[in-house]
C-alpha cells in the first residue's frame, strides 16, 4: 500500500532529520528589523491535498479553505478571544423573532475582476452555495436556514432564515461561505473553480496542477478585517503556493531554504523549532475550532453500548503518558468535546483518570469475564472493539498513539482492532457501521457543532451515506438543550446551554476527548506579521513580508 | 533480418488484449474496493452534499445504473478512443494526462538510461574471472536491487538537500531538480541489470572468441568493450521493457515524496477518491507506454544480439 510506505519514508526521514538538523538553519535573529518591507515572493509548500476546486463554495473542504483564505472574504471574522468582528460587513442586527438579520457592508470594495461588491453580490453568493448544481457540501450545510437574501438596497442585505439560527455568524465567518464576484460566478461552476474572484489580499493568478498556485498581490485591496495589523494592499508581491505531499520532503524543503512556510508540520519538527529557537524556524501552532480531536464510543451498537464499558475504555489507557512521549509535547490534553478555542468549551479533567484497576472492575460488573487469552468474555463474545483509523486524517503520531491504546486496552482485555484505511474506505467502513471506536475529526466555527455530532437527527445518514453523529448518541434531554442553544440568540444564556450540552456528553462517557485539532506551521524566521485567522485557523498573508539579507 | 517481426507482431496482438484486460480489471477493482465514486463528484470522500446535488450526479453519471451497463458504456467509449471526464477534476482526462505525462515520461526515460550507463560501468569495473571482485560486484547489485525506492529517496534528501544543500529536493525539470528523483529510481533499477548481466558477461569472457582475441593482444577493458557488453547486453535489453513498467510504478511514490508533479502522483491522489475515469485513462496509457516499450525492446534486442532463437526470451 503507497500510504503506509510514504508514511515510512517520512518516520525514517524525520529520524534522519532530526541528527541532520543541527548543522542546518542559521538564519537572522527576529526582531532585527521591525518596519515592515514591501515586495518579495513568500514560498508557501501545503500538505494538504491539492484541492479540486478553487471555489470553496463547491463541495467544501479543508485544502480549499487554506488557500482560498488568501483571495476570498467572508462577510464577518472572529478575534482571538472567539468573538464576531466585522470584515465585509460593517455591522448587523437581528429581529426579536430571530428570523430575519440586517447586515451593513463595506462601502468602496471592489471584486478582483472589477466587479463592485455589494448587496446584491451577496444574494448571488448565498443562492450559488444553495443551488444543488454547484454541488456545495459545508456550505451548503451552514446555511441550510437560510430561505433568500433580500436587497435591500446597494449596502444592505437582508437575510430570511426558516428558523432561527444563533449560528449564522459563526457560519457566514468561514471561508466556504466567503463572497465571490457574481461575474466571476456566472462563467459557470467549472471555469470559476479555476480561478475564482474575491476581494481577499492576492488573487489567483495562475494554477500549474500537480505544482503550484501563484497568488499576486490585489493592488486594489481595501477591506482588511477589523483586527487587521495595517490598512491597505499587502506587503508581498505574490505567494508561490505549492503541494508538498511527503511530511519530510516538506520540512526538508523549508530547513534547505528552498520554501519559507509549512503547513502539516510533524509534532517532532515542531518541537525542535521551539526548542532550539536560534535555529532560525518559528512554530505557529493554531489549533482548529469546533470539535476537539477525540475518540468517539458507537453507543448504537456492540459492547460501547454499556456505559460501564465505555468508562472501562476510558480507565484502560494512558491518553496522557502516549500524548506526551508521542507528540515532544507540542498537543495539550483536551478534555472538552470542544475546541479550547471555543470559549463555550467545558472542560472536565476528572472525568479521566488512568486506573486499570477501575477499568478492570468495571467490566467484571458488566458481565465481561476474562477468557483463556486474556480477552474478555460474555456469553460466548469476545470483547472485540473494530477501530478504522483514516491515514490521511490521523498522522503518523496519532497512529502510534491508537497502537499504544491497543496495548494498554489488551492488558484490561479489550481486543481492539485497528485497521488503517483510505479517506473512501475509511467513510465506507463508517456508513456500513463497522466501528466500535473511531476518531473522525469536524472543522466548524463555534459550538453549535456540537449539534451536527450529538443531535438524534445526525445519526440518520445523509443520501452519501456519511452521518456525523458516529458515537450514535440518542438523548432526548441532549437533543433540547441543543435546539434550545441553537435558536438562543444571548450569549450567555447560549453558553450555558452548551455546557450543559457537553457535561452530559461527557457525564455518560460517550467519548475519550485527546487533544485539539492539530495545525502547526513552521516558517523562517525572516518572514514576519504571519497568523492564523481565529476562525478555521487558516493562515492569512495580508500583513506577511519578508526580511531582506538574511 | 535482425528483426524477429513475427514477435514483434505478437508483442502488438498481446499489446492490445493486455490494454483491455487492464481497462477490466481497473473498472472493476475500483468500484469493488470500499468508497462511493458519487463522492468524488462531490467533493471528495465524506462529501455531505444534499440529497437533489447526489441524485443529479448519480443519474448525470449513470451510477444508477447497474454495474455491467456502466462496464460496457466505458468499454465503448474506450473503444472509440474517449478517455471521458474526470469525477473530480471536471477535466477531460485526455487533457490531465497530456499535461503530466511529459514529466513521468522525462523521469522515467532519464532514470532507464541513467540505470543502463551504472550497470555498465559497474560491470566493466568489476567482472573479472579471477579475485574477489566479481562477488563483491554481484554483492553491492543484490543489496541497490533491494533498496526500497521510498528510502532511497528519503536517503538522497537528507544528504545531499538538507545536509550538504548541493541539489533541491523538490524536484523540477531542471538537470539539478532531476538528479535525485532519476537517482533514487536508477539505482535499484541498475542493480537489476547488472545483475542480469553479469553472468553472461562473464559466460563471454570465458569463451572461445573472447579467448582468441586475447590471444590476438587484445587488453582486457578493450576486450570487455567490443565483445562481451554486446553479448550480455541481450537479457537486460529483454528486461527494459519490464523495467519501464517499474519505473512508471515507482513514480507514484517519487513523485509524491519529490512533489513532482506527473502522472503517478496524478495516479495516487484520483485512486485515493476514486475517481474512475481518471484512473483507468492513466492506467491505460502507462500499460500501452509498456507494450511499446517491450515491442521497442524486441526490436533492438533482436538488431544487438542477432542469434536465432533469443527472441523467445
Amino acid at each position: 500500500m503507497r500510504v503506509r510506505s510514504t508514511a515510512l519514508a517520512a518516520a525514517a526521514l524525520g529520524t534522519a532529520l532530526l541528527l541532520a538538523g543541527c548543522t542546518s538553519g542559521g538564519g537572522s535573529p527576529s526582531g532585527a528589523s521591525s518596519t515592515p518591507v514591501a515586495g518579495g515572493t513568500l514560498r508557501y509548500a501545503s500538505g494538504d491535498a491539492e484541492p479540486t476546486c478553487l471555489d470553496p463554495h463547491v463541495g467544501g473542504n479543508y485544502p480549499q479553505a487554506l488557500v482560498a483564505s488568501q483571495y476570498l472574504e467572508p462577510l464577518v471574522g472572529r478575534d482571538a478571544s472567539g468573538a464576531i468582528i466585522p470584515w465585509l460587513a460593517t455591522s448587523w442586527t437581528t429581529s426579536p423573532d430571530g428570523l430575519s438579520w440586517d447586515f451593513t457592508l463595506k462601502d468602496g470594495v471592489t471584486f478582483h475582476d472589477g466587479t463592485p461588491f455589494d448587496a446584491a453580490a451577496v444574494r448571488a453568493n448565498v443562492l450559488q452555495i444553495l443551488d444543488p448544481a454547484t454541488k456545495s457540501s459545508t456550505g451548503y450545510l451552514a446555511l441550510a436556514k437560510v430561505a433568500d437574501v433580500e436587497v435591500v438596497d446597494r449596502l444592505h442585505a437582508r437575510f430570511h432564515l426558516s428558523a432561527p439560527d444563533a449560528a449564522l455568524l459563526e457560519s457566514l465567518s468561514q471561508p466556504w461561505t466567503a463572497m465571490e464576484s457574481p461575474a466571476g460566478m456566472a462563467r459557470g461552476v467549472d471555469a470559476n473553480c479555476l480561478q475564482p474572484y474575491g476581494t481577499g489580499p492576492f488573487e489567483v493568478s495562475e494554477w500549474v496542477h500537480q505544482d503550484h498556485i501563484t497568488l499576486t498581490r490585489y493592488d486594489g485591496y481595501a477591506s482588511p478585517p477589523a483586527d487587521a495589523a495595517h490598512q491597505g494592499p499587502a506587503y508581498l508581491d505574490s505567494i508561490l503556493w505549492r503541494f508538498i505531499p511527503d511530511a519530510a520532503t516538506r520540512y526538508a524543503a523549508l530547513q534547505s531554504g528552498e520554501v519559507d512556510i509549512i503547513d502539516n508540520a510533524q509534532p517532532d519538527t515542531v518541537a525542535q523549532a521551539q526548542q532550539n529557537p536560534s535555529a532560525g524556524i518559528v512554530a505557529l501552532q493554531a489549533p482548529r475550532p469546533g470539535a476537539s480531536n477525540r475518540i468517539e464510543f458507537n453507543g448504537g451498537q456492540g459492547p460501547f453500548t454499556d456505559q460501564r464499558v465505555r468508562e472501562a475504555f476510558i480507565r484502560a489507557v494512558d491518553v496522557d503518558a502516549g500524548v506526551k512521549s508521542l507528540f515532544f509535547g507540542t498537543a495539550p490534553r483536551s478534555y472538552s468535546p470542544l475546541s479550547s478555542v471555543e470559549p463555550d468549551a467545558y472542560s472536565a479533567p476528572d472525568d479521566f483518570p488512568y486506573d486499570p484497576a477501575a477499568a478492570a472492575k468495571l467490566l467484571d460488573e458488566a458481565g465481561w469475564t476474562p477468557g483463556p487469552d486474556g480477552i474478555r468474555v460474555k456469553d460466548g463474545q469476545r470483547l472485540v472493539l473494530r477501530f478504522p483509523v483514516s491515514t490521511n486524517q490521523s498522522i503518523p503520531a496519532e497512529q502510534s498513539l491508537f497502537q499504544q491504546f491497543q496495548a494498554s486496552a489488551k492488558q484490561a482485555g479489550f481486543d481492539v482492532q485497528i485497521s488503517l484505511l483510505d479517506l473512501s474506505s475509511w467513510y465506507a467502513a463508517l456508513a456500513a457501521h463497522e466501528y466500535d471506536l473511531v476518531s473522525a475529526p469536524y472543522t466548524k466555527v463555534g459550538p453549535d457543532v456540537l449539534r451536527i455530532l450529538y443531535d438524534t437527527e445526525g445519526i440518520t445518514p445523509a443520501p452519501s451515506g456519511y452521518f456525523a453523529n458516529l458515537a450514535q448518541v440518542s438523548i432526548p434531554e441532549l437533543d433540547q438543550l441543543l435546539s434550545q442553544a441553537s435558536a438562543t440568540l444571548d450569549p450567555a444564556q447560549r453558553a450555558q446551554l452548551y455546557q450543559q450540552a457537553q457535561k452530559i456528553i461527557l457525564d455518560q462517557a460517550r467519548i475519550l476527548p485527546l487533544y485539539d485539532q492539530q495545525n502547526n506551521f513552521l516558517y523562517r524566521s525572516d518572514v514576519h506579521g504571519v497568523r492564523a485567522l481565529a476562525t478555521v485557523s487558516t493562515p492569512t498573508f495580508l500583513d506577511a513580508w519578508v526580511s531582506k539579507g538574511s | 533480418m535482425g528483426v524477429p517481426w513475427r514477435a514483434v507482431l505478437w508483442r502488438a496482438v498481446g499489446g492490445l488484449i493486455v490494454l483491455w484486460a487492464a481497462a477490466t480489471a481497473t473498472f472493476f477493482a475500483i468500484r469493488a474496493v470500499p468508497g462511493d465514486p458519487a463522492q468524488a463528484v462531490l467533493g471528495g470522500p465524506g462529501s455531505q452534499a444534499g440529497p437533489e446535488a447526489l441524485a443529479q450526479v448519480r443519474a448525470e453519471y449513470g451510477f444508477d445504473q447497474p454495474l455491467w451497463m456502466q462496464y460496457l458504456r466505458t468499454l465503448g467509449r474506450l473503444a472509440s478512443g474517449e478517455l471521458g471526464t474526470s469525477y473530480s477534476l471536471h477535466r477531460p482526462v485526455a487533457a490531465v494526462i497530456g499535461e503530466q505525462l511529459g514529466g513521468t515520461l522525462l523521469l522515467a526515460v532519464l532514470a532507464l538510461l541513467v540505470a543502463w550507463v551504472l550497470a555498465l560501468a559497474w560491470l566493466l569495473a568489476t567482472t573479472r574471472t579471477r579475485g574477489p571482485w566479481n562477488t563483491l560486484g554481484s554483492g553491492v547489485e543484490l543489496v541497490a536491487a533491494a533498496l526500497p525506492e521510498f528510502w532511497l529517496a528519503a536517503v538522497l534528501i537528507v544528504v545531499f538537500s538538507s545536509t550538504l544543500h548541493w541539489l533541491p529536493g523538490l524536484s523540477d525539470n531542471t538537470a539539478g531538480g532531476l538528479a535525485l528523483p532519476v537517482l533514487a529510481l536508477a539505482i535499484p533499477l541498475a542493480g537489476f541489470l547488472a545483475q542480469t548481466m553479469r553472468g553472461s558477461m562473464m559466460d563471454s569472457l570465458t569463451a572461445p572468441y573472447s579467448l582468441s582475441a586475447r590471444a590476438r593482444g587484445e587488453r582486457s577493458t578493450g576486450l570487455r568493450l567490443r565483445h562481451s557488453i554486446r553479448h550480455a547486453a541481450a537479457p537486460g535489453i529483454a528486461l527494459s521493457g519490464w523495467a519501464f513498467g517499474y519505473l512508471i510504478g515507482g513514480s507514484v511514490v517519487i513523485e509524491t515524496i519529490f512533489a513532482r508533479p506527473g502522472l503517478g502522483r496524478t495516479l495516487y491522489n484520483a485512486v485515493t477518491i476514486r475517481d474512475v475515469p481518471l484512473v483507468t485513462g492513466i492506467v491505460l496509457v502507462s500499460a500501452a507506454a509498456y507494450v511499446l516499450v517491450t515491442v521497442l525492446a524486441e526490436i533492438v534486442g533482436g538488431l544487438v544480439d542477432p542469434r536465432p532463437g533469443r527472441a523467445a526470451a
